[in-house]
C-alpha cells in the first residue's frame, strides 16, 4: 500500500512537473514575440486580444471589435529616422482606429531575415511584414506562397513611381509596396572641401587625384562599409552604371541565368573597386570597418567622404551629430570613368525595402488596411519626406516644405534630373547563395587575395 | 523506500522527465537535422530528396576544411597557450597570492562575466585601423601604427588571442580549485624535504591536477570545436573565410545563404566530429590511467 501511495505521489509529482514546464515554455514564447515590442504603451488588454483574434481569425473586420495586427519590421531604432516614420503612422491608426492594436517586433536586416526564416517556416506569421523588392529576397518568399496578394486597383493614386513595384510583382500580380527609393552617393563635409580648396570630382582621376591630397592631409578620403560587404557590390554596380549608361540590370540577370561574366563590363567595374582600393580611396582596414563605425569615421571629421545611400540623408537632420558637420553634408554621384557611357545624370538608384501583407496572417483584411493607409500619400511619403529623413517610392514633390537639408534638394535633383536608373545591385539579383558568394568575393577581390578573373569566376561557379 | 526504488513504475516516472526532454530537445532535432541533410530544402517551401550531394560537396568545399583547420588551431591553442598558462598562474595564485588572492581571482575572472557581445566590441575597438588602442601604443613605440589586426593574415592571430584570454579565467578557475584540494601536508613535507618551488610544482602539483586537467583539456577542444559567438560577431568569418569557424560556417549556410539542406549536412558531420573528438580523448585518458594502474 505504502508503496502504491509512493509511487502514486510521485507520478503526481511528475505529472505536475511537466505541466509546470509546459506552461513556463508557453509563456517564454508569448514573451519572445514580445520582447521586440517596443509599442506597449497603450495596450493592457493585449494578450486577451490575441486570444480572440486567433479564434476568429480573418474575419474581425466588424468595426469596434479588438483587433490586433502584429507587425515585423527591420527598423529597430523607434526613436528616429525611418524607424520613427513608421511608429509615427501607426501611432496616428491607432489614433483613428481606436480598436486596433498593432504590436511591433523589430531586429535589424540581418537578423531579421534570420527570424523571417523561421516564421515562414513554421505556421504562425505576423501580419504585416518588411520584404525588400529583388530577387535575392523576394523570390523564395513568392514562390512559397507566404505573401497576400494585393490590389492593383488600390493603389492607382498613391502616386508611385513607375517601375518602383516591379520588384514585388511576379506574373502581373502585386505582393508588396515599395518603401522607398534608394539612390547611391558620395556623402561629403563641404566645409572641409571648401577648407582645404578641394574640388568636387567629375572624373575617377580626378576622384583619385583628390584622395591622394586628402590622405596627404592626414584626413581618410572615403569611409567604406565594407565589413557588411554589400556596399562593395553596389560600388561594382555603380561602376558598371558608369561603364555602360543602361541595361546594367539586365546584363547581370543574363550572366546570372547564364552562368557567365565574361561581358568586358563586369571585369572593367571590378578593376575600378580594386583601384579604388590600392591608391588609398577607402580607409585602411576597409574590409573590417562595419556600417556604424564608416558613419561615425565620417560624422566625426576623420573622413572627408562617406559612400552610402540616401536612406542615410537623415544624418543632416540628426541633432546629435556635430552642427560643424551636419550643416555640411553634401552629396554627389559616382564620378564618370574613362571611355564610359554614362551621362552625369545615369544614376546607380533601385526601390529596396517595403512591406507585405502574409497571406495566413492572422488578420489579413486588417493588415492589409493599415498597408493602405500606411502608403496614402500623405503618410508615409509626407512624414518621411518633411523629416527628411528618405525619399519615398511615391511622388514626393507635392510635400516640399522649402525648408528642405542641402543634402535633401540635391537628392531630389538627382532622381528629378535621372536619365537612367541602374537597378537592384549586383548581390541582389540572384539567389541567397549567390548573395552570399558574391559578397564574399567582392569582399576578397577588393582586398586582393583574389584576381578579378577569379572573382568574375567564382560568381560564374555560384551560380551553376 | 528500498521497495519503492525497485519497482519498476517509480524508476521510470523518475526517468521519464529526463528521456522525453533529451529525445524531444536533442535526439529529434539531430535525427531531423540528418533526415534534411539528405535535401535540398531551402527553408522554404518544398524540398526534393538529393542522397549523398549534399556530403559530396561538403568534402570539396574549401571553406568547411578551413574552418575545421581554425577550430583545430584554436584548440591547440587552448592546449599548448591558454592552458599551460592557466595552470601556472593558479599554481603562482596559490602560493604567493597571500591576501591579494581574491582580487585577482577576480580581475582574471572578470572576462567570463562580461557578455559575449561587449567582449566582441571591445576588441573591435582595440583592433580597429583607424583609431584603435593597439595601434596607437604602436605609434608611441615609434610604429607606423597602420596595422589592420583583424585584416587579411594576421585575423586568424587577432581573433585567437581574443578566444584565448576570454576563456582564460574559466579554465584558470577550474584549476586553482582543484589546486586548493591538494591536501597542504604535502607541500609542508616537501619543503621539509627541501624541495623548491619548481620541485614541487612539477612533482606535487602537477601529477595531481592530472584529472583537472583531463576535464579541462576536454572542454577545451570541445568548446574550440563549437566556438561561434565572438567569430560571428568579431569578423564573421571575415576577411573571405579566414577565421571561419565551422559553427560559423554552418550558421552562415543554413541562414544567410538559406540553404537549410547543406547547414544539416555540416551540422550532421559537425556532431560526428565532436562525438569522435569526445571519445579519443576518453580512449587516450583511459589508457594511461590503465598503465598508471598496471
Amino acid at each position: 500500500m505504502k508503496r502504491k501511495a509512493l509511487a502514486l505521489t510521485l507520478a503526481a509529482a511528475m505529472a505536475l512537473s511537466l505541466g509546470a514546464c509546459g506552461s513556463t515554455d508557453k509563456a517564454a514564447a508569448t514573451d519572445d514575440t514580445k520582447t521586440e515590442s517596443t509599442d506597449k504603451k497603450d495596450d493592457t488588454a493585449k494578450a486577451d486580444d490575441t486570444a480572440k483574434e486567433e479564434d476568429k481569425k480573418e474575419d474581425t473586420a466588424a468595426a469596434g471589435d479588438p483587433v490586433t495586427i502584429k507587425v515585423f519590421s527591420n527598423l529597430p531604432d523607434r526613436t528616429s529616422g525611418q524607424g520613427l516614420v513608421e511608429q509615427t503612422i501607426f501611432d496616428d491608426y491607432k489614433k483613428a482606429n481606436p480598436n486596433v492594436t498593432i504590436e511591433v517586433e523589430a531586429l535589424d536586416d540581418e537578423a531579421y531575415k534570420t527570424k523571417f526564416k523561421a516564421y515562414a517556416s513554421g505556421s504562425q506569421m505576423p501580419d504585416l511584414v518588411n520584404v525588400w523588392g529583388q530577387p535575392g529576397f523576394i523570390d523564395e518568399v513568392m514562390d512559397a506562397g507566404i505573401l497576400a496578394e494585393l490590389n492593383k486597383d488600390d493603389y492607382k493614386d498613391y502616386g508611385f513611381i513607375e517601375g518602383s513595384l516591379d520588384g514585388f510583382s511576379k506574373d502581373g500580380k502585386l505582393y508588396g509596396l515599395a518603401r522607398n527609393t534608394d539612390v547611391l552617393g558620395f556623402y561629403y563635409n563641404e566645409k572641409m572641401f571648401k577648407d582645404n580648396g578641394w574640388e568636387v570630382p567629375t572624373t575617377f582621376d580626378d576622384l583619385y587625384a583628390l584622395a591622394d591630397k586628402i590622405n596627404a592631409a592626414g584626413i581618410i578620403p572615403v569611409a567604406m562599409d565594407g565589413a557588411d560587404k554589400w556596399p562593395l557590390d553596389i560600388f561594382i554596380t555603380d561602376a558598371m552604371q558608369q561603364i555602360d549608361g543602361s541595361g546594367v540590370m539586365q546584363k547581370t540577370h543574363d550572366a546570372i541565368a547564364n552562368a557567365d561574366f565574361s561581358d568586358p563590363t563586369f571585369k572593367k567595374a571590378t578593376d575600378i573597386l580594386v583601384d579604388s582600393a590600392k591608391k588609398g580611396l577607402f580607409q585602411t582596414g576597409f574590409e573590417t570597418t562595419d556600417y556604424g563605425t564608416a558613419q561615425n569615421l565620417f560624422i566625426n571629421g576623420q573622413s572627408a567622404m562617406y559612400y552610402m545611400g540616401s536612406w542615410d540623408m537623415s544624418m543632416a537632420t540628426n541633432q546629435d551629430i556635430d552642427p560643424e558637420v551636419r550643416d555640411n553634408i553634401r552629396v554627389f554621384t559616382m564620378p564618370s570613368v574613362e571611355g564610359g557611357k554614362a551621362k552625369a545624370t545615369d544614376i546607380t538608384a533601385w526601390n529596396g525595402g517595403g512591406y507585405a501583407v502574409t497571406e495566413k496572417a492572422a488578420n489579413k483584411e486588417e493588415a492589409i488596411k493599415l498597408l493602405n493607409f500606411m502608403f496614402q500619400p500623405e503618410e508615409w511619403t509626407k512624414i518621411a519626406w518633411e523629416n527628411g529623413v528618405c525619399m519615398s517610392a511615391q511622388d514626393f514633390s507635392q510635400f516640399a516644405t522649402g525648408k528642405e537639408t542641402e543634402v535633401q534638394k540635391q537628392f531630389t535633383e538627382i532622381v528629378k534630373n535621372s536619365t537612367n536608373l541602374s537597378g537592384t545591385p549586383l548581390g541582389d539579383m540572384g539567389t541567397s547563395e549567390f548573395k552570399t558568394i558574391c559578397e564574399d568575393s567582392t569582399q576578397e577581390v577588393a582586398i586582393g587575395s583574389i584576381t578579378s578573373d577569379e572573382y568574375l569566376q567564382k560568381l560564374a561557379d555560384a551560380c551553376k | 523506500m528500498q521497495k519503492a526504488y525497485s519497482n519498476k513504475a517509480v524508476i521510470a516516472s523518475l526517468v521519464l522527465p529526463g528521456i522525453i526532454c533529451f529525445v524531444f530537445a536533442i535526439l529529434a532535432p539531430i535525427c531531423l537535422s540528418a533526415f534534411y541533410s539528405f535535401t535540398d530544402f531551402s527553408g522554404l517551401g518544398s524540398y526534393n530528396f538529393i542522397g549523398f550531394t549534399n556530403f559530396k560537396e561538403l568534402m570539396g568545399d574549401k571553406a568547411f576544411w578551413r574552418s575545421m583547420l581554425n577550430s583545430l588551431l584554436l584548440a591547440a591553442g587552448f592546449i599548448i597557450i591558454q592552458h599551460p598558462l592557466a595552470i601556472m598562474t593558479a599554481a603562482l595564485l596559490d602560493r604567493k597570492g597571500k591576501h591579494a588572492e581574491g582580487f585577482f581571482r577576480c580581475v582574471y575572472f572578470l572576462p567570463n562575466v562580461i557578455s559575449v557581445a561587449v567582449i566582441a566590441y571591445l576588441w573591435k575597438f582595440i583592433y580597429n585601423p583607424n583609431f584603435g588602442l593597439l595601434n596607437n601604443i604602436a605609434k608611441i613605440f615609434g610604429g607606423k601604427g597602420d596595422t589592420n589586426w583583424l585584416g587579411s593574415g594576421t585575423a586568424i592571430w587577432a581573433v585567437l588571442i581574443v578566444l584565448i584570454w576570454h576563456g582564460f579565467g574559466w579554465g584558470m578557475l577550474i584549476y586553482y580549485t582543484g589546486i586548493k584540494n591538494i591536501d597542504p601536508t604535502l607541500y609542508e613535507a616537501a619543503s621539509i624535504d627541501g624541495a623548491d618551488n619548481k620541485q614541487t610544482f612539477l612533482k606535487i602539483t602537477l601529477p595531481l591536477m592530472k584529472p583537472v586537467i583531463q576535464v579541462n583539456v576536454t572542454l577545451a577542444i570541445i568548446s574550440a570545436l563549437k566556438q561561434m559567438e565572438t567569430v560571428y560577431l568579431l569578423t564573421n568569418g571575415g576577411p573571405g573565410n579566414e577565421t571561419q569557424f565551422t559553427a560559423n560556417y554552418l550558421y552562415k549556410q543554413a541562414f544567410s545563404s538559406f540553404r537549410y539542406g547543406y547547414g544539416n549536412a555540416i551540422s550532421v558531420v559537425f556532431v560526428i566530429v565532436c562525438v569522435l573528438a569526445t571519445q579519443v580523448l576518453n580512449v587516450i585518458f583511459k589508457e594511461r590511467e590503465g598503465r598508471k594502474r598496471k
